[in-house]
């Protein structure tokens, strides 16, 4: 575990002493602060307990405090689940669509949900719908999360870029945000995915990325608005530090705990996006399953009631939306250096 | 406060220039262009793309038919003249002093390539759907959303806090289609089957919405024609409330236990006043003060919800508009949907501000 003592005489900042690195460890970084079993040790070692403080970097004291946040771990361990669902599942259970499950016995009405299939079966083909949605995983969570690492990725360097150059370029760069962010992005991500989509996922996720960005640019240049004007900046400055290494060792380390915060709600909205533009037909190919697919196939099928048809793609996205925003709260209670666990 | 108002009307002028450029650019760049709606029917032949091409304009240059478009060049011209209206002036000014007639400068957002219809017409019959939907989802959202919000603040920590906080997880985290979908299956499926699925009106009873037919039905039979119209609007309505107001229950929720915290509540309190008297003329006109900037930034999403919930429940909006537009390749109308929903969003935005200038006594300009 990540909070256990690792010496009990370590001093605070254990780190090579040089102007930069203290810049750093001053903001943000671990401040040495004793636990419960230090409190305990303390007694033990008597008098000596004035120096038995653990230091505990950022990382660290972040999972100490993401740790008490009951529902962010329960989020955490939803989302686990779901990812070894969507890697190894596939593998176990593939989804063929070549195959009609029961070609012999012809029946439209798909069947409620039973021991043999948990989540029922469709109508029509009869498929199973856990199987479809164990397929969907995979591919509904490989768009979410890589359009977030891409759209995040986009919008931290322009972000940067505006942020830290400034000028004519930053004034072009916030302006393009500012017309992107006032057209509703579903309309343009529902257009682009139907014009150049063609169904294909890597095109998918390059698109949501291309509308994702938007709010982290806003965001990362106004973090290196602020963090460009603080002490141990222009400390690191004075003693000559180049502009890259400011950028990547001073500047955007400390920007990171808004950053991902942020990026955990772009999770969430893509993943929504992705089901509804599948479901509008303008997403995934339709004949591979993801979870707005399953949806969009049963909405022929209400008049015969088939409700599990639905049901459970949707309860999957909830849950993961639901997983993704717990963990979101707790990222942002953990890396705020102005609460302690 | 009129030099602010008017300041912040002029810097959403380049915005608006702004977006019908990020429009156009998208869907030029799109593969195939307006032809792609003919890429999988084998009877168009090259030339009947070109002759197609020709007619709509689409033959000349990227940057004419963007001004032809936007009404500053005048397609019977040709070379320098595209700038000249008819009556020899410069085509961009209003006719009524002899500029032209073409473009979106003038009203004229071109013609739809699937209807043939004039895409102001087709836009202006979608509207009145989408507004009665969306304006009574305002509505109804604000209500509830005000009345959940607050009422959690004030007993904090209470069984019906604690009920709000969990529907206002799940309901932000619910996709608005899956709902209406699951709403669908228990209410118009075969086991209740006691509200419409979709459309506006019962077709047996009345007339398709919006033609003339209809309005004389709607004339003879108001009162029939209002409750048909009200029970097809319950679900969809629904379907596109809930997710705000789960958003929003909270975001007041937060303020209003702010505003109860204040210095002035205690003041307040200390003075002997009745709790009925703190809470609503006290802490709810503080605690509303953030929301009516949030209101105004959340109308996109108010449209967006509209797009999807027009599209399960077929209601006969802009999002159906929208839809078709996109799976039709209708470029003209898809650049007058897109066009039009950004203005909404850019004046929404504008009002936001304004109003939040107008209630917080504390903003000077």
């Amino acid at each position: 575990m990540a909070h256990e003592a690792k010496s009990l005489s370590t001093p605070t900042g254990s780190a090579p002493i040089d102007v930069e690195a203290d810049a750093i460890q001053a903001i943000g970084m671990g401040i040495a602060q004793p636990d419960d079993a230090t409190a305990l040790r303390r007694e033990e070692a008597g008098a000596d307990y004035e120096v038995a403080l653990e230091s505990l970097n950022q990382w660290q004291l972040a999972w100490r405090k993401f740790r008490h946040h009951r529902l962010a771990l329960m989020g955490l361990g939803i989302l686990a689940s779901f990812f070894i669902i969507a890697l190894v599942g596939p593998i176990v259970w593939p989804f063929d669509f070549n195959t009609i499950p029961q070609p012999d016995v012809i029946v439209y009405q798909g069947r409620p949900p039973s021991l043999v299939h948990p989540f029922g079966e469709t109508g029509g083909l009869q498929r199973d719908v856990l199987n479809l949605v164990i397929n969907g995983a995979r591919t509904s969570l490989f768009i979410g999360f890589s359009s977030m690492a891409l759209g995040v990725l986009i919008g931290t360097i322009v972000g940067s870029l505006a942020g830290f150059i400034g000028g004519v370029l930053d004034n072009v760069l916030m302006r393009t945000v500012d017309v992107f962010l006032s057209i509703p992005l579903l309309f343009l991500i529902l257009v682009a995915s139907r014009f150049f989509g063609n169904g294909n996922v890597m095109l998918i996720v390059m698109i949501f990325a291309f509308f994702s960005w938007m709010g982290i640019a806003r965001l990362v240049r106004s973090l290196f608005l602020s963090i460009r004007e603080r002490e141990f900046v222009e400390a690191a400055r004075a003693v000559g530090v180049r502009d890259r290494r400011i950028i990547f060792r001073h500047i955007l380390p400390n920007a990171i705990s808004p950053i991902v915060v942020s990026a955990s709600l772009i999770v969430a909205a893509n993943i929504i996006s992705e089901a509804f533009v599948s479901f509008l037909g303008f997403g995934v190919n339709p004949i591979y399953p993801t979870w707005g697919n399953i949806l969009s196939n049963a909405l022929t099928f209400i008049p015969l009631g088939n409700w599990w048809w639905p049901f459970f793609p949707g309860l999957m996205i909830i849950l993961t939306v639901l997983a993704v925003n717990f963990v979101g709260d707790g990222l942002r209670d953990a890396l705020d250096p102005r609460t302690r666990a | 406060m009129g030099k602010y108002i008017v300041r912040r009307c002029i810097q959403a002028i380049p915005v608006l220039f702004g977006i019908t450029i990020v429009v156009y650019a998208i869907l030029l760049a799109a593969p195939g262009g307006p032809t792609a709606r003919f890429a999988n029917n084998p009877r168009v032949t090259e030339a009947d793309r070109e002759k197609f091409k020709k007619a709509w304009g689409l033959d000349q240059p990227v940057p004419v038919q963007y001004c032809r478009w936007m009404g500053v060049c005048n397609p019977d011209n040709e070379g320098l003249a595209v700038f000249i209206s008819d009556n020899g002036v410069p085509n961009f000014l209003p006719a009524a002093v002899g500029g032209g007639t073409n473009g979106i400068l003038h009203g004229d957002f071109g013609i739809s390539i699937s209807t043939g219809q004039a895409v102001s017409t087709m836009i202006a019959r979608a509207a009145l759907p989408t507004a009665i939907l969306a304006g009574t989802a305002l509505v109804l959202w604000l209500l509830f959303a005000i009345l959940i919000g607050s009422y959690s603040a004030i007993r904090r920590y209470s069984f019906f806090d604690q009920a709000s906080t969990v529907f206002a997880y799940v309901g932000y985290a619910m996709p608005t289609f899956w709902l209406g979908i699951m709403l669908i299956f228990i209410f118009s499926g075969p086991g209740l089957n006691i509200l419409p699925a979709g459309g506006m009106t019962e077709t047996r009873l009345s007339p398709p919405f919006g033609s003339d037919a209809y309005w004389t039905y709607f004339g003879g039979h108001p009162v029939q024609a209002i409750l048909d119209i009200g029970k097809h609007l319950i679900l969809p309505v629904i379907t596109l409330v809930v997710v705000n107001i789960a958003g929003d229950s909270r975001f007041i929720r937060a303020s209003m236990l702010e505003s109860l915290s204040q210095d002035y509540v205690r003041t307040a309190r200390a003075k002997g006043l009745r709790n009925r008297v703190v809470w609503f003329k006290h802490a709810f006109r503080n605690a509303m003060l953030p929301f009516v900037t949030n209101v105004g930034l959340e109308i996109p999403f108010l449209f967006a919800g509209a797009i999807v919930t027009e599209t399960i429940f077929s209601w006969p909006g802009m999002g159906r508009l929208t839809i078709d537009a996109t799976r039709d390749f209708d470029y003209p109308l898809l650049m007058g949907v897109l066009l039009i929903t950004a203005v909404i969003v850019v004046f929404a935005n504008l009002l936001a501000d304004i109003a939040y200038a107008v209630v917080d006594p504390r903003i000077k300009y």
